[in-house]
């Protein structure tokens, strides 16, 4: 046994010290901070800084208010996009590794490489790439319709329009993420299991149903809690695709925040506003993880 | 029969991936007139390397893309050296010290905050750096970067599984704790700490929101925050030039992408892994 004496307990602190007033600096400091400022009026530019309680808080719940609007409308459009892209990012995900599984070993890391390659950009450049193959007059996908006598859609613009822009390219930046994990969790089903059902005579959906599923559920939820957060999360392309048009159709959540803060200068109101998308968020992941995890234990 | 038509599906798949970034490279290499001419030639008719040599000569759209190239490969090298080096030390501590105080309460406190959503934090932090009068500086770009528990998470897995005989035989040659660390552990565990350097670096560089925010001033920018505000300009339809840009700022996480992929998709298995 090593001796516990005060030095030897000081230099083990040390080690963690550089990490935990980072993490305090950065993290803790800036949530209790959060909590603070949303209790306060807080203009941007002004000095002073009046307490106000709940006041904040209690507009977002007034029905009619300025502060309800913008919650609740951008809260709605979150939800439309993670109603459209999270059961496209799951089951196209698994769709894509199931793909991958049965190509040739030669081939399949170069396919994976291709897939997963659009993970690696920036939102930034992910969008202006995407503006350019929107563009009405310009754009590749336009260009293509063109090519096959179909009048040209103004995809960043025109409702439905803009949802599908936006789900393609969410579904075409972050889909190999989920790809990976799937990939990894197919590899693991026991091999033995399908040859057992084949001989039982078992069909490849059979297979799949029976066996596959059920082996990956627990990835498979994983996913579905990841792309879910992921999802309300949104922001690189409404932000930069539709701004948040046509009218405020695609203003999610996180714009309105941020507009609120930034563009109206009132923090107070906008972290009031975070703080109930936080504790959204955080609702959402326990329940799904419950629900996940909670049965089996 | 099947398996040729999989092929044909996943080469048409790749197709879908690909031709976006094909196209912002075939894009780049043509003058505004012809990227805005709506035709769909991969190839460009007339070929030209303007952007591209007006954009490192620093009179693209009087945008200093140099100095926001720069400033990203330098805050993304930072950032990942503080946090290579701050979450080695923590997840050692939490993983081999005994007498590390308060470890109960650190360790899943580090954890949770993974689930910390980004926002709660994003204007909090702001205010701070604005009162600290740190915006447009390199402090704002870097710093918060390093309170990321990712790391933390990775290390102390790999710490945690170190055979325990090695450590001993070392503490019986008189070794102390900090050469125990950087001498036995740290060498121990390139392949890993590679693996990390590649995520964070990527995840750094390739961040726009929080440095478009914390810098106002045209040289502070980042690459990917300078591409953003542009983005939402008057220059949203310079494609040639834009896309010169994308390209140029796609090349560094590419480069490391491809040969890190292998450590990259790793990163991604053991943080899904529970």
């Amino acid at each position: 046994m090593v001796k516990s004496t005060l030095q030897s307990r000081l230099t083990s602190t040390l080690f963690v010290l550089p990490y935990l007033l980072c993490f305090c600096a950065f993290l803790l400091i800036p949530i209790l901070y959060g909590v603070y400022i949303s209790f306060h009026n807080f203009e941007l530019l002004s000095e002073k800084h009046a307490f106000v309680g709940f006041d904040n808080y209690m507009k977002i719940f007034t029905p009619g208010s300025y502060l309800f609007e913008q919650f609740t409308t951008g809260l709605w459009n979150t939800m439309q996009f993670v109603l459209y892209s999270v059961p496209l990012l799951v089951v196209l995900g698994l769709a894509l590794a199931l793909l991958l599984n049965q190509l040739p070993k030669r081939i399949r890391g170069l396919f994976r490489t291709f897939y997963f390659m659009p993970y690696a950009i920036s939102g930034s450049v992910m969008a202006v790439i995407w503006l350019m193959m929107f563009d009405t007059n310009a754009g590749f996908l336009n260009g293509l319709l063109a090519k096959m006598h179909i009048d040209p859609v103004a995809w960043l613009t025109d409702l439905p329009w803009v949802w599908v822009s936006l789900v393609l390219t969410t579904l075409w930046w972050t889909i190999g993420f989920n790809m990976i994990i799937f990939t990894n969790a197919l590899n693991e089903v026991p091999e033995d299991y399908y040859e057992a059902a084949s001989i039982d005579g078992a069909n490849a959906w059979r297979r799949f149903v029976s066996i596959t599923l059920p082996s990956i559920r627990p990835v498979m939820l994983f996913i579905i809690i990841t792309s879910t957060i992921a999802s309300f999360n949104v922001y690189a392309q409404p932000f930069l695709l539709t701004r948040g048009g046509p009218g405020n159709s695609t203003r999610v959540l996180l714009m309105n925040v941020l507009d609120e803060a930034f563009k109206g200068k009132q923090v107070g109101s906008a972290s009031a506003m975070a703080i109930l998308m936080a504790v959204i968020i955080i609702i959402i992941s326990v329940v799904q993880y419950r629900f996940a995890y909670g049965r089996k234990e | 029969m099947k398996k040729t038509l999989l092929i044909l599906v996943a080469v048409i798949l790749a197709a879908v991936f690909l031709l976006p970034l094909i196209w912002m490279l075939s894009t780049s290499f043509k003058n505004d007139f012809e990227a805005l001419a709506g035709q769909m030639n991969l190839i460009p008719k007339k070929p030209t390397f303007e952007n591209y040599l007006n954009g490192l000569k620093g009179n693209l759209m009087n945008v200093p893309i140099t100095r926001w190239i720069s400033n990203s490969l330098f805050v993304g090298a930072a950032g990942t050296a503080i946090v290579l080096l701050f979450s080695s030390m923590a997840a050692f501590a939490l993983a081999r010290l005994q007498d590390l105080p308060l470890k109960k309460l650190m360790f899943p406190m580090f954890i949770g905050s993974m689930m910390i959503p980004g926002i709660l934090t994003f204007l909090p932090m702001y205010m701070e750096f604005n009162t600290l009068g740190w915006i447009n500086t390199y402090a704002a770009l870097i710093l918060p970067y390093s309170s990321g528990a990712f790391g933390v998470f990775l290390l102390f897995q790999f710490f945690s599984a170190f055979p325990k005989e090695i450590e001993e035989a070392a503490r019986i040659d008189g070794a102390n704790k900090w050469q125990i660390y950087s001498r036995i552990l740290l060498p121990a565990s390139v392949s890993i700490m590679v693996t990390l350097a590649i995520f964070t670096f990527m995840g750094i560089y390739n961040d726009f929101v929080w440095p478009l925010y914390s810098t106002t001033s045209p040289e502070m920018r980042t690459i990917t925050a300078g591409i953003a505000m542009m983005a939402q300009g008057s220059y949203t339809q310079a494609y040639g030039k834009l896309m010169s840009m994308t390209v140029i700022a796609t090349l560094p996480v590419f480069i490391i992408f491809i040969v890190g992929q292998r450590s990259f998709v790793k990163a991604i298995t053991q943080a899904g892994v529970k």
